[in-house]
């Protein structure tokens, strides 16, 4: 399931690819956790960065907890094959004004990869599945802050966005593909 | 327009109630219309008969505090004599979370109610669409959000990394090679072609390995061309109790789109009551897959082994007396009652039947997804005294059950009632009483003797 059958959209500059793969094994310089208010880990991928990263993690999170949604922190990554994770409070479960959230902790997210110089950054479906957010204005919103984050940005060499299931991807390679008839370049 | 309606909602309570009009499929909708009150389903309900005397258990009553949304919003009756069909509404997050601990701690979704009902009412079907509808704005238990973030995210409900698994697998396949004295036993990993790919529950990964490797002793002896997959391997589906059906979906898919990625013959599903019905019975729907190999669950791959000469028991190496307790799942979901106890008498000496069974048997406290709401273990157990009473009447010493869900149920309620009885699935008996070649037989399964040489298999 680690294939990556999307590749290559060219985004000011950038690449894009869509791969479907366990996010928290992707080498890269940084990826993005969808993130609790009180930044514990807790399970799923939660799980897999404290197992496989090591405590280190959490800890650091402890002086960086609570944050308000929209916000996001950055941590080291242990001993994962990333250098960084970035931890982004989203939206989640319906809530009220679920877009502009969405948009605003995707500029978060990306303002904190710049920060740290990301030049490979691996994102997960922001808040889709467990948190029910809908896969196809994920994708859109995720795409349009990608879109304007990538003109000013040109240390972002390389975004990975990783989904877990056929239906992410089918709305990722949609979203995608529009993206590359209009204005990928 | 009333006061009560001028009265303003939480952003939690409105989704809750239009999702509702997105959930209302014909089978919800008579269920939600059907009722007469006629109270014949309440001493069906395991929580009334060990709840005497409090009315708010009874299968009526807990469906009522869905049904009067549903007729406030949803159906003309509602609108027209609200006061008559007790149609009502909900305003509030705390009244979001009451109706929480009735959907989610005082049904576990059994269908007991339903099989008393001369109305054809299946209270567990809204009462599944409820918790969905809870669910979908981030109001349920603790546990429920722990599995289902799990099982989205690392692809099985109990965050079993993949590197743990394949060790897991590693460490059944030493111990079995030691077992055997034969370095040639093996439990394959993502081999293509073949007739079999054997899914399992990650309870098994995590804290009973011995299915593993007893299911692989059972494919080894009846030279079976099987294998395991690296991912898409639980059948599990958390989505069925949650009532999320895109996480049912999504798990339904992942397993799926394996077997078709390794081109296997036939899905055998280990044992497991909610995973059976899950993989087999509702995950097409819920993944909208058209799916093209066979889907058994192990109970009839075992049996058809034996019927087929594939491998040789012996029923004497099971000489205490066992009882079968019936996955809810298994037998009033899915019909499934005969088989596990035609495999049971095959392989056990002494079977002894519990009263009521196969349709009518009781949940064993852990069904819905109950093991995983701590928040409800002290009902939970309370409920377990029908269960108990039950067991202990066998005079058994051993109860068989073919769900790992099961397993833990009835452990608890043993634990709790200091019953002493050892818990342990078909699977296990199987391995057990398998004859090997070159081993000694005490005796042959009377009537299935099989010539000589028979279960060669290609
Ligand atoms: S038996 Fe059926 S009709 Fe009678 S109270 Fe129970 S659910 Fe309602
Ligand atoms: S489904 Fe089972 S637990 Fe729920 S009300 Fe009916 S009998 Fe009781």
């Amino acid at each position: 399931m680690s294939t990556a059958v999307f590749e290559g959209t060219r985004l000011h500059g950038a690449t894009v690819r869509l791969v479907r793969d366990d996010i928290t094994e992707l080498d890269v310089d940084a990826f993005v956790f969808y993130a609790s208010h009180d930044l514990i880990l807790g399970s799923g991928h939660g799980t897999a960065i404290s197992v496989r990263g090591g405590p280190s993690i959490q800890k650091e999170l402890k002086a960086l907890a609570p944050l308000e949604t929209g916000q996001a922190a950055v941590t080291g990554a242990g001993n994962l094959k990333a250098k960084h994770i970035v931890h982004a409070v989203g939206p989640r479960f319906r809530e009220p004004d679920l877009e502009r959230k969405l948009r605003s902790t995707m500029d978060e997210t990306l303002r904190c990869a710049r920060r740290v110089g990301a030049r490979s950054l691996a994102l997960p479906a922001m808040g889709a599945g467990y948190y029910g957010i809908p896969t196809a204005l994920c994708a859109r919103v995720m795409l349009q802050a990608l879109d304007d984050h990538l003109r000013s940005d040109d240390a972002l060499e390389e975004v990975v966005i990783s989904v877990l299931d056929t239906p992410q991807w089918e709305a990722f390679r949609a979203a995608l593909e529009a993206l590359d008839g209009g204005k990928a370049r | 327009m009333s006061t009560t309606e001028k009265q303003t909602r939480s952003w939690k309570a409105e989704r809750v109630l239009d999702g509702m009009g997105k959930k209302l499929s014909r089978q919800i909708t008579g269920s939600l219309v059907a009722c007469v009150h006629c109270g014949m389903c309440t001493e069906s309900c395991h929580y009334v008969l060990a709840n005497p005397g409090d009315p708010t258990y009874a299968p009526a009553y807990k469906a009522d505090k869905i049904r009067r949304l549903f007729k406030r919003h949803h159906d003309w009756t509602g609108k027209v004599f609200p006061w008559w069909v007790k149609a009502g509404s909900v305003y509030t997050d705390e009244e979001l979370e009451e109706l929480k601990d009735i959907v989610f701690g005082r049904c576990t979704n059994c269908r007991r109610c339903t099989f008393s009902c001369p109305m054809g009412v299946d209270l567990a079907t809204f009462n599944r669409m409820a918790r969905g509808l809870l669910v979908s704005v981030g109001i349920m238990p603790e546990g429920v959000a722990v599995v289902s973030k799990d099982q989205w995210e690392t692809g099985n409900q109990m965050g079993v990394l993949k590197e743990d698994y394949l060790e897991t697998l590693e460490w059944m396949e030493e111990e079995l090679q030691d077992e055997l004295d034969d370095p040639t036993v093996s439990i394959p990993v993502d081999q293509p072609d073949c007739d079999v790919v054997y899914s399992i529950n990650p309870r098994e990964v995590k804290y009973d390995p011995r299915t593993i490797s007893d299911a692989a002793k059972i494919f080894h002896v009846a030279r079976e061309k099987w294998t395991m997959a690296s991912e898409g391997w639980d059948m599990t589906n958390f989505g069925l109790f949650s009532g999320d059906d895109a996480l049912g979906g999504s798990v339904a898919s992942r397993l799926y789109e394996k077997v078709n990625e390794l081109r296997g013959k036939t899905l055998v599903i280990s044992e497991c009551g909610h995973g059976f019905r899950s993989t087999r019975c509702e995950g097409p729907n819920w993944a909208k897959f058209d799916v093209p190999f066979v889907m058994e669950s192990s109970i009839f791959t075992m049996l058809r082994y034996i019927k087929e000469g594939r491998i040789k028991v012996d029923k004497s190496k099971n000489p205490k007396p066992v009882t079968y307790h019936d996955s809810c799942n298994f037998a009033r979901s899915c019909g499934i009652t005969e088989e596990p106890r035609e495999l049971l008498h095959l392989v056990c000496e002494d079977v002894r039947e519990m009263y009521p069974n196969r349709a009518e048997n009781y949940c064993c406290t852990g069904g819905g997804g109950a093991m995983s709401m701590s928040e409800y273990t002290r009902e939970r157990l309370k409920s377990g005294v029908v269960k108990a009473n039950q067991l202990e009447a066998t005079g058994a010493e051993v109860v068989v059950t073919s769900c790992h869900n099961c397993v833990d149920g009835l452990t608890d309620v043993i634990r709790h009632y200091k019953l002493g009885m050892e818990v342990t699935q078909l699977v296990n008996l199987v391995a057990n009483a398998l004859v090997i070649e070159g081993k000694p037989a005490h005796a042959v399964v009377p009537g299935l003797e099989v010539e000589a040489g028979s279960n060669a298999q290609a």
